[in-house]
């Protein structure tokens, strides 16, 4: 896409990242790296850090109290945790869906859409034509069109969750880590965000953390496998294409879990 | 199949359908007692109280108990008894608010009359009859220093309220404690405080902004503390999703959390101004109250309507008291209005009804 990510091999790179909650070690070394527009699918079960690992990928991680980080992730071949950075900037490059959709509340639907640029102080660039586009991509535009002015909670849960992506997507993001962005939907709405997604990468980069195989399966181009062991750090056990992932996986434990013998 | 839309039926509230008899027993199951405890009131001459605690609430329970278990069996037991208590608490404090206010009323109306409200005591003698005088220049003046004080209470107690919530400062415990202990200073305090600081030490005469500031220890801990109950309220991911789109922490607050917290933290300023509305003491210590109306904060008497009253009952004469009824009377309107006004204006806005332009 751009020049600057065009030379580089990876988009988003994560180095020796280990995670501490309090004085618990949850993320052990792990190294991962996106590719540009390419969707890299986090697997693995549940309490193995999966979460975690996507939240320092923005910074949202150092939002909870007992947090701590070591390593580096690098955008474009920067440190995102370099002193100089200020958070806020890197949030607007790499976006987030969250598990839960968040749609704020006081807000009508079409100055939900538009409220990031609102919030990072980016007004002139608010248009209809951007509402429009931010819906339509999160194939959101159809079931909206005609209550733009409604509040937000005036829509079913999935429709919040696309209303949530449009959101992010207004700000046209580089990256965009999605946190189990499908888990509270009808198969009707993740098919249509799965959809959405494949589009999406031809003009960014996306994370996205899943419990569905299926779902890794048709949506990804590489897939990692996490893991922790009782009462251990969690780590990556294998990270490849999906193909190969799900085909010809060179973990045992690789070989488990995607076939569901575990997690 | 059929798949249009179908017109709301009369019916569409099958869980609000009683029987005809189940009715007609409710009815008499709750006007048996009630007609038992008015023999019992009014003919056989039992005292009220007697009556309401002893007879009223006891065969209330059991008759509504019996008309529960009749329609729903054993549940209807339990159910009905908490009917009947959330209805006999209820009806209580009602029935203290309702004689609250119609004492005021009853006892205030004799003075209410136009003139009451603008006119001012200038050239009024206590003995005067109520044809002449008012409490217009106490209206003022509550206002004033009532209104002075809110504004410079409200950001101090929204920053304390932020600072709590917001931060993950250390100082917050202790910032905790000295709220409750404000919360517990006796009001003449916080006015001698004023005094010494201000009066005895020559830096001003009694005037309108000392109360003032005598006022607003006693708002702070209440505007802070409801402030920061309000803003815990919302929900830690809504202030995530901001910051994950780039928001700074300052621009999140206030363009999500707390247009999110609005009517809780509205709710806060009101009860701040309802806990300093009827202050007397630090007012006496530091306003001195004046016939005359004055509109100057900085220098001069001012009369409120709490040292109105005040004064006006320590007097003593048949006209002045009625006065002073009619005074909190006019208090108690006034602060039914300006909560009244600030409900009013800070509804959440219906967003539908907004033109839809695109
Ligand atoms: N705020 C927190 N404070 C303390 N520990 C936490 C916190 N959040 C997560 N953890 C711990 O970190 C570990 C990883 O949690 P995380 O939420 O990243 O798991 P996950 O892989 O996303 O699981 P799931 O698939 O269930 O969402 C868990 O052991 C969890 O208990
Ligand atoms: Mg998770």
């Amino acid at each position: 896409m751009n020049s600057k990510t065009m030379n580089r091999a990876f988009h988003l790179e994560a180095k020796d990242i280990n995670v501490w909650f309090g004085e618990r070690h949850v993320l052990k070394d792990v190294n991962l790296q996106f590719p540009s527009n390419q969707v890299t699918a986090l697997i693995g079960p549940s309490g193995c850090g999966k979460s975690t690992f996507i939240r320092t990928l923005n910074r949202m991680h150092e939002l909870i109290p007992t947090a701590g980080l070591a390593g580096s992730v690098l955008l474009d071949g920067d440190d995102i945790y370099d002193d100089a950075v200020d958070p806020s900037q890197v949030r607007l490059k790499v976006g987030m869906v969250f598990q839960k959709p968040n749609p704020f509340p006081t807000m009508s639907i079409k100055e939900n859409v538009i409220s990031g640029l609102k919030l990072s102080g980016r007004k002139n660039e608010i248009s209809n034509d951007l509402v429009e586009d931010s819906l339509k991509r999160a194939s959101m535009w159809n079931e909206a069109k005609d209550r733009l002015d409604e509040p937000a909670l005036s829509l079913s849960g999935g429709q919040q969750q696309r209303l949530c992506i449009a959101r992010s997507l207004a700000m046209n993001p580089e990256v965009i880590l999605m946190d189990e962005p499908c888990s509270a939907l009808d198969p009707g709405s993740t098919r249509r965000i799965e959809e959405t997604i494949l589009e999406l990468k031809e003009t960014m980069s996306i994370v996205i953390v899943t419990h569905n195989m299926q779902q890794a399966q048709r949506v990804s181009d590489k897939t990692a496998f996490f893991l922790a062991d009782d009462n251990q750090p969690g780590y990556v056990v294998e990270f490849g294409d999906t193909q190969q992932i799900f085909n010809q996986p060179v973990d045992p434990r690789t070989n488990d879990y995607v076939n569901g013998h575990f997690g | 199949m059929n798949l249009e839309p179908v017109a709301r039926p009369k019916t569409a509230e099958p869980w609000a359908r009683t029987t005809a008899r189940a009715k007609m027993l409710q009815i008499v199951g709750s006007i048996v007692p009630i007609a038992i405890s008015l023999y019992a009131w009014l003919i056989a001459g039992v005292d009220p109280i007697v009556v309401v605690l002893l007879i009223l609430l006891p065969t209330l329970l059991i008759s509504i108990g019996t008309v529960g278990f009749v329609l729903k069996g054993k549940r209807g037991i339990p159910d009905a008894a908490l009917i009947v208590m959330t209805f006999y608490l209820g009806t209580f404090v009602m029935v203290l608010l309702i004689s609250v206010i119609w004492a005021l009323t009853e006892a205030g109306f004799r003075a209410l009359s136009p003139h009451f409200i603008y006119q001012n005591n200038t050239y009024v003698t206590p003995t005067d009859g109520l044809e002449f005088g008012g409490v217009g220049h106490a209206i003022i003046g509550t206002l004033l220093v009532v209104g002075l004080s809110t504004i410079i209470t409200v950001p101090l107690g929204l920053a304390t309220g932020i600072y709590l919530t917001e931060t993950r400062s250390n100082g917050r415990g202790f910032v905790r404690v000295i709220l409750q202990a404000m919360a517990g200073l006796p009001s003449v305090v916080a006015g001698l405080f004023i005094y010494s600081v201000f009066i005895v030490t020559g830096i001003s005469q009694y005037a309108g902004w000392l109360g003032s500031l005598a006022l607003v220890p006693l708002m702070l801990p209440t505007i802070s503390r409801v402030t920061e109950e309000a803003l815990k309220l919302v929900p830690q991911e809504l202030r995530n999703g901001a910051l994950g789109l780039g928001a700074s922490s300052w621009k999140a607050f206030f363009q999500v959390t707390l247009p999110a917290a609005k009517s809780g933290v509205v709710t806060a300023i009101l009860l701040g101004v309802a806990r300093v509305v009827g202050e007397t003491a630090p007012l006496l210590l530091t306003v001195f109250p004046i016939a005359g109306t004055n509109l100057n904060l900085l220098s001069g008497g001012m009369a409120t309507l709490p040292t109105y009253i005040y004064r006006f009952v320590a007097l003593g004469f048949d006209t002045s008291v009625a006065r002073a009824w009619g005074a909190a009377l006019v208090l108690m309107i006034v602060v039914g209005l300006l909560f009244g006004l600030a409900r009013y204006i800070s509804r959440p806005k219906s967003l539908k009804k907004k033109k839809v332009k695109r």
